[in-house]
């Protein structure tokens, strides 16, 4: 079976969320640590648009920053196309892989320097990278990228304040493009943006993806985002990934529990005031998350094995009661 | 039946420098005792500006320009500071966004419960104690005797919106305005605090004027919902006929663009361009620039809200429809 | 409708903005400016436009000290603010000791940015042990008064140099004091501001490029931390003058062959019970002037780039 194109292998994050060291020393206490994420696996393939979807406290923003290099992965690694990706440190291959790979983020506000004209903020990787040699062309590209997404190339003079908020993502996503990435992770591209601003930017990614071959990693907590752009989707759950699904089957035919309960959950335009499982309880603090299966204190179908013990991902699920197959009565 | 809130042809305007800003031109609403009505829009709308001009926290450069605000039959957009005061909290209680800001962190959540008690209503701490436990119990904190005497940050975020809620309600107001109650916490949660809003105002008949983007929330939580674009109301009536058969274009390309959970688009619908800034308005209906059915009349003429019923629209297509 | 503001050229683009708007409102602030702007210029065209070269003995008499302002009994028109002891041109003195503040105050403050500016970034981008490494010495170095570090720099100079220590190196004396006493107040803002711009999206994007931490310094953060920069800076260009005063009142800074305005109040003090108020009283004046129109200007830059208040 031919290596899938983006491998995430066993990764892992620890914070230090530690007193400071005199107050250990003089309080007593232990180091505490907070585990962020918790051996996550997952592939992706070339083309496609994987989701990793959870609420907070899942990791999910943590592995897309281990993946580009932004935090140091406590254990585990990730390849892409075979290169492995190496977190922090300036080589000539990790420029390689710094070209393939380009991250989209969150805050259209703090993502652009607001300093910096467009032309500048959108030509920093391809400067950095050393990607153009010479204004001219070096222009000419931001030019091209900028009605890539939609902007006029006039717009490369102006500042970002003086753009809306789904405007500047167009530009950090023109900026994402420039150094022609083969992998663009976004994180929660728009969940700060309007409705009927989101539709135009979900659907300039897609766009953008039919013309350029793009792969996508989004981040996300809105399911519906998540159902529209992708192919394949991660349930994390503090720090694990308990469900992969593909396409829609994930929507029709969630498995875990939690994937259960989350989708229920949801508040639907479409179907309002449909019977609901009531939520249990709510999501435990990560630096001390209940032992065994960390779901286990809101879950219908915890036993005492779930309990004690976590479950593996088998067929891309990770619930005892799946493995042992037991379903509510 | 006399609507709990009677809000009739509200104008506030900004003044800035270059001139005044209408954030709101001309809204006009009812809300009858123990109804929910919802008010959607994009940011810059002014849903919250609409909120905060019911509850009267509308500060310098921005006032009141126009129109008649009425909680109950009797006006409350021209009572003196003094008397607004004791309005809020006493008949109009309000939550906020952000639970973690909307506590003081330095008091028991029990004093702070208390203090508002006692401010409004005619009872001894004692007796105000009891009271809140009773109402903590009602929102569904867990052994509410206990952590009545608990501070804000040893709460969970939706134990703490819980507590909002508790606290908007202590004083039996006759209206609510919860403003992005949901829209900080987390989905599994959100769904929580939504039933109790729900389940709350339907034991006391309290009216909610329920501000926010998410469309799901309105269509979980509100009886009626008004859509806002500009600063005015494009569309308002049942929340299902204005989901499931929206009329102004707008709100249909919203509709349209929101994506769903169980079921499958193809392409998400697209509204071109942006809403305009307030400095920035175009002339005759606001949403014209932007519409694809747009004739010479939207671009002169402000079309007004034609209530047929209980559906309105403000838009010249649809105005000879009988709904 | 207002015009397009990227329509506009840069300079239309700044005298339309909000800042310039305030500034143009507020009279106070556009009076003290003009002062300020008034006294630099003198400070500068001094050599042209004083009357006379008060460092330049040829030029004394002796019959010429102690006469009164002009318009007082015994005035002269020679000399406008009456004469010292030696026969100097108040006027002159004045005017050469405001220009001398005024340098050691600017040249003073451009090291103190620098050096407060560059450990600030680099303690609030690189933080762990350099971080507190440099905080420490921060707080040590604000344990020392500036005139307690004035003295010490003074007396090395001295032991060093003894004879050779002139008038030029009284003036590097009085700038190192002064860069050493007020760069702490800059690392500890710039540091505060890094803290909070190094999280933010735009930086981690320039990192994923691979911009070096030096690069993201100096080209991202730097042009963002300007605002509480060019705060500091007003304030403490009126404190330095003080600072500079006060060390030549004390003997510490100037001496009287080449009086700064601080040196000059020192000398005029002798003569004060033997009626000779001029001396001390114009130099005051004018010291007091200049302190208190560039905290005014200060003041309301202060207000005017506050987030908060906008």
């Amino acid at each position: 079976m031919t290596e899938a194109y983006v491998r995430i292998n066993d990764l892992s994050k620890d914070f230090d969320v530690s007193s400071p060291w005199l107050n250990r020393v003089v309080e007593g206490k232990e180091k505490t640590y907070l585990k962020a994420v918790d051996q996550v696996r997952f592939d992706i393939e070339k083309g496609e648009t994987f989701a990793l979807v959870g609420e907070s406290g899942s990791g999910k923003s943590t592995v897309a920053r281990m993946l580009v290099g932004l935090l140091a992965p406590t254990d585990g690694g990730a390849t892409i196309d075979g290169i492995s990706l190496a977190g922090g440190r300036r080589t000539a291959q990790t420029n390689t892989v710094r070209e393939k790979l380009q991250m989209i983020f969150q805050d259209p506000y703090a993502s652009l320097n607001a300093r910096w004209r467009i032309k500048k903020i959108i030509a920093e990787p391809i400067v950095s990278l050393k990607l153009l040699k010479g204004r001219a062309a070096i222009d000419a590209r931001v030019d091209e990228l900028l009605t890539l997404v939609g902007l006029h190339p006039d717009d490369g003079s102006k500042f970002p304040h003086e753009f809306s908020g789904g405007q500047r993502q167009r530009i950090a996503i023109a900026r994402a493009l420039a150094s022609n990435p083969e992998l663009i992770v976004c994180d929660e591209p728009t969940s700060a943006l309007d409705v009927s601003v989101q539709a135009q930017i979900l659907n300039l990614m897609r766009d953008l993806q039919d013309q350029l071959g793009l792969t996508y990693l989004i981040i996300s907590h809105d399911l519906a985002v998540v159902r529209y752009m992708a192919t394949h989707t991660g349930v994390m759950y503090l720090g694990r990934i308990v469900e992969i699904g593909a396409g829609r089957d994930l929507f029709l035919n969630p498995r875990h529990p939690y994937t259960k309960m989350l989708l229920d959950a949801v508040p639907d335009m479409e179907y309002p005031g449909r019977p609901r499982t009531a939520v249990q309880g709510e999501i435990p603090s990560p630096i001390s998350p209940p032992p065994g299966c960390t779901f286990h204190p809101r879950c219908p179908l915890a036993n005492d094995r779930c309990r004690v013990e976590a479950p593996k991902m088998i067929e891309n699920v990770a619930c005892h009661a799946i493995e042992e197959r037991r379903s509510l009565p | 039946m006399q609507s709990v809130l009677s809000v009739r042809d509200l104008r506030v305007d900004f003044i800035t420098r270059r001139g005044a800003l209408h954030a709101i031109d001309g809204v006009s609403f009812d809300i009858a005792p123990g109804e929910i009505l919802g008010l959607v829009g994009e940011s810059g709308a002014g849903k919250s500006v609409t909120g905060s001009a019911v509850i009267g926290l509308i500060d310098p450069p921005g006032k009141i320009s126009g129109g008649e605000i009425l909680l109950n039959g009797d006006r409350i957009d021209t009572l003196p500071a003094e008397k607004m005061r004791k309005i809020r909290g006493k008949r109009i209680g309000m939550i906020f966004q952000d639970p973690l800001t909307s506590l003081n962190p330095l008091y028991r959540i029990g004093e702070q419960l208390v203090q508002t008690i006692c401010a409004h209503l005619p009872l001894d701490a004692k007796q105000a104690r009891v009271r809140a436990i009773k109402l903590l119990e009602d929102v569904g904190i867990p052994a509410p005797d206990q952590r009545i005497d608990s501070y804000p940050h040893e709460f969970s975020g939706g134990m703490r919106q819980r507590v909002v809620i508790a606290l908007a309600l202590c004083a039996e107001p006759d209206l609510v305005i919860a403003d992005e109650p949901t829209t900080a916490l987390d989905v599994s949660v959100q769904a929580q605090v939504i039933a109790l809003l729900k389940q709350i105002c339907a034991d006391r008949g309290t009216a909610v004027i329920l501000v926010t983007h998410d469309m799901g929330v309105i269509a979980e939580a509100a009886d009626r919902v008004a859509v806002m674009y500009a600063g005015r109301i494009v569309e308002i009536g049942p929340v299902a006929e204005v989901i499931r058969a929206p009329r102004h274009p707008y709100a249909a390309g919203l509709m349209g663009a929101i994506p769903s959970l169980t079921s499958d688009r193809d392409r998400l619908e697209q509204i071109e361009g942006a809403m305009p800034r307030l400095s920035n308005l175009p002339e005759g209906c606001a949403f014209h620039p932007r519409c694809t059915q747009a004739t010479d009349q939207c671009r002169q003429a402000r079309p007004d809200l034609n209530a047929n019923g209980a559906h309105a629209v403000a838009c010249f297509l649809h105005e000879g429809d009988h709904i | 409708m207002p015009a397009n503001p990227s329509s506009q050229g840069r300079m239309a683009r700044i005298m339309d903005s909000d800042l310039v708007f305030g500034f143009l409102n507020s009279k106070l602030t556009v009076f003290a400016a003009v002062i300020v702007l008034l006294l630099l210029v003198s400070a500068l065209l001094t050599p042209w436009i004083a009357p006379y070269d008060p460092y330049d003995p040829t030029q004394l008499f002796i019959m010429d000290s102690h006469i009164p302002p002009v318009w007082a009994e015994g005035g002269d028109w020679r000399f406008l603010l009456g004469t010292d002891d030696q026969g100097r041109d108040l006027f002159s003195a004045m005017l050469y000791g405001l220009r001398l503040s005024l340098t050691i105050s600017l040249v003073g403050i451009f090291f103190a940015t620098i050096l407060g500016v560059g450990l600030g970034l680099i303690a609030g981008y690189v933080g762990g042990a350099i971080d507190a490494l440099i905080m420490r010495i921060a707080d040590i170095q604000l344990t020392f008064p500036a005139i307690l570090v004035a003295l010490l720099i003074d007396g090395a100079a001295h032991g060093a140099l003894g004879g050779e220590y002139t008038e030029d190196t009284a003036f590097m004396v009085l700038v190192v004091s002064i860069a050493l006493s007020f760069w702490v107040k800059y690392a500890r803002v710039v540091r505060g501001s890094v803290l909070v711009e190094r999280n933010k999206e735009y930086v981690q994007a320039a990192r994923l490029v691979g911009r070096s931490p030096i690069a993201i310094m100096f080209d991202h953060i730097l042009p963002n931390v300007m605002g509480p920069i060019l705060v500091i800076l007003t304030i403490n260009f009126g404190l330095a003058v003080i600072a500079e005063a006060t060390l030549s009142f004390l003997g510490v800074g100037l001496p009287p062959t080449k009086p700064s305005l601080g040196t000059l109040i020192r000398v005029g003090q002798q003569f004060l019970f033997s009626g000779e108020w001029w001396v001390v009283v114009f130099p005051g004046i004018l010291l007091g002037v200049l302190v208190l129109t560039i905290n005014l200007v200060g003041d309301w830059l202060r207000d005017a780039l506050n987030p908060k208040l906008r």
